[in-house]
């Protein structure tokens, strides 16, 4: 853009160019081999390998779990933390193995080798060489390991890679078959695994055979939500239960922006809305016939709406401008109803939010169709999108061990072992201060940023120790509308595709329209024109046809 | 030619004399060299995925060959054009509206007097270049944006609000003025540096024959500056095809894909971020191939004007 300097970085500049196109290939040009791209689960064959369900009753929550539809149940709720610190694994469960772990950390690397891990080697009874790796470029990170086929003993690999990572290829040449291990009755001799419900294990299976050990599994799994300030809407009178249809909403951003104030209704909705129009998460399947999001009226009507409310001045000019930075207008009370992920909803969140105003209360409209009319239906994501793996390499009684060492890291929460690898060394790295563990500067160092979770952890609780207020909100919340989680087609069958269907997958032509067509710059017809050309030259028709032929005629839906 | 061959000989033979001659300059750029190498010349090998279906768990080795398959999508991509199309217009309003500016604001510098006005001048101009297009283009959107401070003024006096922002029709001109504004001062180092080369016995010489100050500098000044003028063109040229990518990438949503879409930003939303390797290679092969070309024409047209350009065949 400006002017290059003098001739050498002008060179420099040519060459960096050149070598930018190049570099990321040749960093895995030492692999070899045609990788199998697999794994795609059948219900029958998968469920005659998943392992059982024994939930523990060791620990009970305040807010027990309630179940909705089939797999979807709240996440129970815990308003302090247990005083009573059950241990769960009776001895040392390793046997003096040397391994290493590779984990993705989305936060400051830990110092290596720091006595935090040398006293989980301690409890966990093996030498285990944590390697955490920045969580932003784990993806490049990862794939020069698997060409070179020199991945550690055990490894993080996040199910939302599936369809581009061909994680199914590696299942069975580089990553251990734990079937064996884990199947039906098998997995009773690792209660703690055992109580980690039955969908989490299908994150990581391919093929029919179980590979991978799931981690914060969830059974209210959905991509996230409509969330509006709670304080603010009610200090206006307006409560959750008014907002019924999408025309509620609407009006609602009338009543709400303000824009001489600074304040508009909505920040991005897109993400969290779409699928209320009756639009399905990404497929699914009308009279035996597979449908593609993209063909459906129902989300062209979602982006129509959604075009009128930001053409309507609803939405705050920043969002629509692509800035990113809509947590910072939500806590700012600039913009006061938001898209964003359920994992938003917690105690950070409101210790950021209370610190812009001391009232921030963080709410959720329950889940509404778009027309006011019928019972609202929201797609389930996969029970966990962190999934651990264990190399092929390793003999029998190394996974044995490996997985005994699973069953510590997925003790429950509140337990001694909980306590332990979330908190570390009572004294070191946390103090107890009115029942709730507070992290030292130690602690906050060398075990906040969380490592051994990321191998293997119980099912999700809700627990805001020091804001009880959040778990019951959250709480209510999720109780509120656990009825409306249902499971869509493909749901838990792990679908790698092949390069080309993995692009018309990602369909970058149409969601860059669609994010267009939603801050009000282009139109619904200019989407209707991308979809038309990714059907063709895009190859979404080859997808569909590719789906069809290779996972719904041969696995079934998976519903 | 018959001529230059007794001459050979001595030079093969001072070939060792001149080595242990230079032998601190050769080592101290030989790791520069060996940089260059590993990072920049030994990649070039992986140039091969454009014509592979590549897929990084296969490998270079273990990819499909397709020959000129990504080149035929590539070519058959109405967005590809569009980058180019946008990369073209955006390097001209560029050339045309940003060139200038460093040269204006050096002479314009050069003109004050007070060492400490200058130094102070120069400071605040320059200190922008240091900031990242992130912060840069944060500072526009607050000041200009459609919640910012310009537009919330504008809405408190019930005037119309002004779409600066994201208003696709004029997004040329609003990326080349954030460029004015981040590196015009940066720019004016080169110019400078030229203008203090300038003999100032000239200006003295122009001044006691009755020159005023419009035709010394187009007597003097500005043929001074010519050469550097030209080779800073050349270059501009050579890299017509490359006008920038955080800027694009930070500001694409806020005017639409087709508009602010690069060929580099093409290259990573199509290539990279789906994971279409060599899709994105191609793209980046084809910019690499024009740039060459490019950069050897512009070359071609300095020497045409008499002056050296960047190199000297």
């Amino acid at each position: 853009m400006g002017i290059e300097l003098n001739r050498r970085s002008f060179l420099n500049a040519a060459a960096t160019a050149a070598a930018l196109a190049a570099a990321g290939p040749l960093l895995s040009a030492c692999g070899g081999g045609g990788a199998q791209r697999a794994g795609v689960n059948s219900e029958s064959g998968l469920r005659a390998a998943l392992p059982a369900h024994v939930p523990l009753s060791s620990i009970k929550p305040d807010i027990a779990s309630i179940a909705g539809g089939p797999d979807a149940l709240t996440d129970p709720g815990f308003l302090t933390y247990p005083a009573n610190r059950v241990a769960t694994v009776p001895g040392v469960p390793g046997k003096g193995g040397r391994y290493s772990a590779v984990v993705p950390l989305w936060g400051t690397i830990p110092p290596a080798d720091n006595a935090f891990y040398q006293a989980m080697d301690k409890a966990l009874g093996i030498r285990l060489e944590m390697k955490p790796a920045d969580g932003n470029t784990y993806n490049t990170i990862v794939s020069t390991m698997t060409a070179a086929k020199r991945l550690p003993d055990w490894i993080t690999l996040p199910s939302w890679w599936n369809p581009n990572f061909n994680t199914g290829g590696l299942a069975g040449s580089q990553l251990a078959d734990l079937t064996p291990f884990l199947s039906g009755d098998n997995v009773k001799k690792y209660p703690n695994l055992a109580a980690i419900p039955t969908a989490a294990w299908r994150a990581g299976a391919w093929g029919d055979k179980i590979y991978g050990i799931p981690s914060f599994s969830s059974g209210f799994a959905i991509t996230g939500t409509t969330f509006y300030r709670r304080d603010v809407l009610e200090a206006r009178g307006i409560t959750a239960d008014q907002v019924k249809s999408a025309d509620d909403l609407m009006n609602l951003g009338k009543e709400l922006t303000d824009a001489k104030a600074g304040v508009w209704a909505f920040d991005d909705l897109y993400t969290y809305l779409y699928t209320s129009f009756g639009a399905p998460l990404k497929w699914k399947v009308d009279n035996g016939k597979l449908v593609h999001l993209f063909q459906t009226d129902e989300w062209f009507e979602a982006l129509d709406w959604l075009h009128r409310l930001a053409t309507a001045g609803y939405v705050h000019p920043d969002a629509l401008a692509g800035d990113q930075a809509g947590t910072t207008r939500f806590y700012a009370g600039k913009v006061l109803i938001a898209g964003g992920g359920t994992g938003a909803w917690n105690l950070a969140d409101h210790q950021n939010g209370v610190a812009a105003n001391p009232a921030y209360r963080r709410g959720a409209f329950d889940f509404f169709t778009a027309d006011g009319k019928g019972t609202p239906r929201v797609d389930m994501g996969p029970a966990t999108s962190i999934v651990s793996y264990l190399n092929a390499n390793l003999k029998p009684e190394q996974v044995e061990e490996l997985l005994a060492v699973a069953n510590y890291l997925a003790a429950p929460f509140g337990s001694a072992e909980y306590t332990m690898v979330n908190f570390g060394v009572e004294g070191t790295h946390f103090t107890t201060e009115g029942g709730v563990p507070a992290p030292t500067e130690a602690g906050r160092k060398e075990v906040q940023a969380q490592t051994y979770p990321f191998l293997a952890s119980p099912a999700q609780v809700i627990s805001n120790q020091t804001a009880p207020n959040v778990t019951k909100d959250l709480a209510a919340w999720q109780a509120a509308n656990v009825k409306a989680l249902a499971k869509p087609v493909f749901w838990g069958m792990n679908v790698s595709m092949p390069q080309a269907q993995a692009t018309a997958e990602a369909a970058q032509a149409v969601m860059d329209t669609v994010k267009d067509c939603y801050h009000g710059k282009k139109k619904v017809q200019d989407v209707k024109d991308a979809v038309a050309t990714w059907k063709g030259s895009g190859g979404g028709d080859r997808l569909i046809a590719w789906m069809d032929e290779n996972v719904l005629q041969k696995h079934g839906t998976g519903q | 030619m018959t001529a230059l061959r007794p001459a050979l000989r001595p030079a093969r033979r001072n070939w060792r004399v001149r080595l242990r001659r230079d032998r601190s300059l050769v080592l101290m750029a030989l790791p520069a060299v060996l940089l260059l190498l590993v990072f920049n010349y030994v990649p070039l090998f992986g140039l091969v995925t454009a014509f592979q279906e590549y897929d990084p768990l296969s490998g270079v080795s273990g990819s499909a060959w397709v020959g000129l398959h990504q080149f035929e999508r590539l070519f058959g991509d109405p967005l590809f054009w569009s980058a180019v199309r946008n990369t073209l217009y955006l390097s001209f309003v560029q050339l045309v509206l940003f060139f200038p500016v460093p040269v204006a604001l050096a002479l314009l510098l050069n003109s004050v007097l007070s060492d400490r006005i200058r130094n102070f001048i120069q400071s605040v101009v320059y200190l922008p270049h240091f900031f990242s297009w992130v912060l840069a283009i944060t500072i526009f959107q607050q000041m200009l944006g459609g919640a910012g401070v310009l537009n919330q003024f504008l809405r408190s006096h019930d005037i119309g609000t002004w779409d600066v922002m994201t208003n696709p029709d004029t997004f040329a001109l609003l990326v080349t003025s954030q460029v004015i504004w981040k590196e015009a001062g940066w720019g004016i180092i080169v110019f400078l540096a030229a203008l203090a080369a300038i003999n100032t016995d000239l200006y003295e010489a122009a001044a006691a024959d009755g020159a005023g100050r419009w035709r010394r500098l187009w007597h003097i000044t500005l043929p001074g500056l010519r050469g550097v003028i030209v080779l800073m063109l050349v270059l501009r040229l050579g890299n017509a095809l490359t006008v920038g990518f955080e800027q694009f990438l930070i500001q694409r949503y806020a005017v639409g894909h087709d508009t602010a879409d690069v060929l580099d930003t093409f290259a990573f939303y199509y290539g990279i971020a789906t994971n279409d390797y060599s899709y994105g290679a191609a793209a980046g092969l084809f910019k690499s191939i024009i740039s060459l070309l490019l950069i050897w024409g512009a070359n071609k047209l300095a020497h045409a004007f008499g002056e050296d350009g960047l190199y000297r065949a």
